[in-house]
């Protein structure tokens, strides 16, 4: 309790003995995202909180930012609003350069030089990209707050990782299994897993409830679906 | 680069409405040795005279034709010095772009770049502009590119064109001579040919320099390779 209150409640219940300011705060969030041959799926929870409060129940922490790539993010909610307005200017300014949008991959390189150029103050988000590449098959990136990048067909980020990845390791990826390939991915498989592991993650983690947006990703174009979780 | 006593510009315009700066500086590329670029189908090529002002010059340690990416390849006609600069400045652009991205950089993109830091130097304090025309060739999105960057800024896109010494014969010579249909082959012989009409003296692999750019990248041709274009037209 006392820990609790030391780590996320307000400055001054922070620790008795001196007043500091600190420029983040932990608003929550988790997100997945999977790769498969020619789709890809990214998915945030929606709760916003900070220590014991929830602001919202209905955020979307899942910004789009080409036809073709998207990006989940969390963390500290002021970060990752100004990191998100920030990058939009950014591919603004490149398609007015170059006269075509960027590419999946060309965004994923400047998410990572942007954020490094923050090393010494960084942006407080975790980032995951997700999008179709020049091939048109899915891939997933993992960034790290100050910029460092890899490319996935998995990833999972945010107060739930912990949770959440070892499940997709062993569900995707095969890993920490005898004699079991790891199964094609497809749309389904995909929205069944993100699904039952944001489940799991809200009944053990009181950071990660409320519901899930999942968005997928093809060369077609993009869609939503709402599922509801938890709300405790 | 200025000090704090100049930082006003040193290119100003004249009452007609010109910056001489701009105009001497192109003054100066129409006297530097000629230098010429043709686009084909599949490819384009950039030609240079290379003459020594004296035989003990080692003539193998100077290059003309500069590579700046796999894909894309310069040369000029001016102010030696000016063109190495510049050819520095277009290669680290070319990294920097690379760095952001993790895509090669579009012709066109760098051209862009290369052309805006050029008219830097006729608005800057206490700077000169450049003393050398730019002729940059390039591949991507399998198309070929040739673009030509000068002294103020400006740049163009050709499908072929002659600077430097002699240029207009030069120009007036492709405009007979070219046509859409070249394959790089035929556009090097052109090439050469072009070169050939303001050349004094003998043509050899030793005082010219031919350079590639094709689907494959950009590349100098070797010696013995320019020998045998050469010896095709004698």
């Amino acid at each position: 309790m006392a820990l609790e209150m030391m780590m996320s409640g307000p400055d001054y219940m922070r620790d008795p003995r001196k007043h500091q300011f600190s420029p983040y705060a932990n608003n929550g969030g988790t997100s997945v995202a999977i790769a498969g041959d020619d789709f890809v799926m990214i998915a945030s929870d929606t709760r916003l909180s900070r220590g014991f409060n929830i602001f919202s129940r209905e955020q979307d922490k899942v910004f789009p930012l080409t036809p073709k790539t998207m990006m989940a993010s969390s963390g500290c909610w002021a970060d990752v609003l100004t990191l998100n307005k920030v990058l939009q200017a950014r591919l603004t300014m490149y398609s007015h350069e170059h006269h075509d949008m960027m590419s999946t991959t060309a965004v994923a390189q400047l998410l990572s030089t942007m954020l490094y150029w923050r090393r010494f103050f960084p942006y407080y988000v975790s980032n995951i990209l997700a999008g179709i590449d020049e091939e048109g098959k899915g891939v997933v990136y993992h960034y790290d707050p100050v910029g460092h990048m890899e490319k996935l067909t998995f990833s999972a980020t945010g107060e739930s990782v912990s949770q959440i990845q070892p499940l997709l390791d062993n569900q995707i990826g095969g890993l920490n299994m005898l004699g079991v390939k790891p199964p094609t991915m497809t749309k389904d498989l995909a929205r069944q897993l993100i699904h039952d592991a944001f489940v799991s993650a809200a009944e053990r983690d009181i950071n990660t409830g409320d519901g899930i947006i999942i968005h997928t990703i093809t060369k077609d174009g993009k869609t939503e679906e709402t599922v509801k979780l938890r709300r405790d | 680069m200025a000090t704090e006593r100049y930082s006003f510009s040193l290119t100003t315009f004249s009452p007609s409405g010109k910056l001489v700066q701009i105009e001497y500086a192109l003054a100066a590329v129409a006297a530097g040795a000629p230098a010429v670029g043709i686009k084909a189908k599949d490819g384009v090529v950039l030609a240079t005279e290379k003459k020594h002002k004296s035989i003990l010059v080692e003539e193998h340690s100077i290059i003309k034709v500069e590579m700046i990416t796999d894909h894309i390849g310069m040369v000029y006609s001016g102010m030696g010095p000016d063109y190495r600069l510049l050819v520095r400045q277009a290669r680290k652009v070319a990294q920097q772009y690379f760095r952001t991205y993790l895509e090669t950089i579009p012709t066109t993109q760098l051209v862009q770049r290369l052309a805006a830091i050029m008219q830097e130097y006729t608005q800057s304090g206490g700077v000169r502009p450049f003393g050398v025309s730019l002729l940059i060739c390039g591949w991507d999105t399998d198309r070929p590119y040739l673009f030509q960057c000068d002294p103020s800024g400006a740049y163009f896109p050709w499908k072929a064109t002659a600077m430097g010494k002699n240029f207009i014969n030069g120009k007036t010579f492709l405009e007979k001579r070219y046509n859409e249909d070249l394959e790089l082959d035929d556009a090097v012989h052109t090439a050469i040919l072009t070169l050939k009409e303001s050349f004094e003296g003998q043509m050899s692999s030793d005082n010219i320099e031919i350079g590639i750019c094709n689907a494959k990248g950009f590349r100098r041709l070797t010696p013995a390779e320019v020998q045998d274009y050469l010896a095709n037209i004698a």
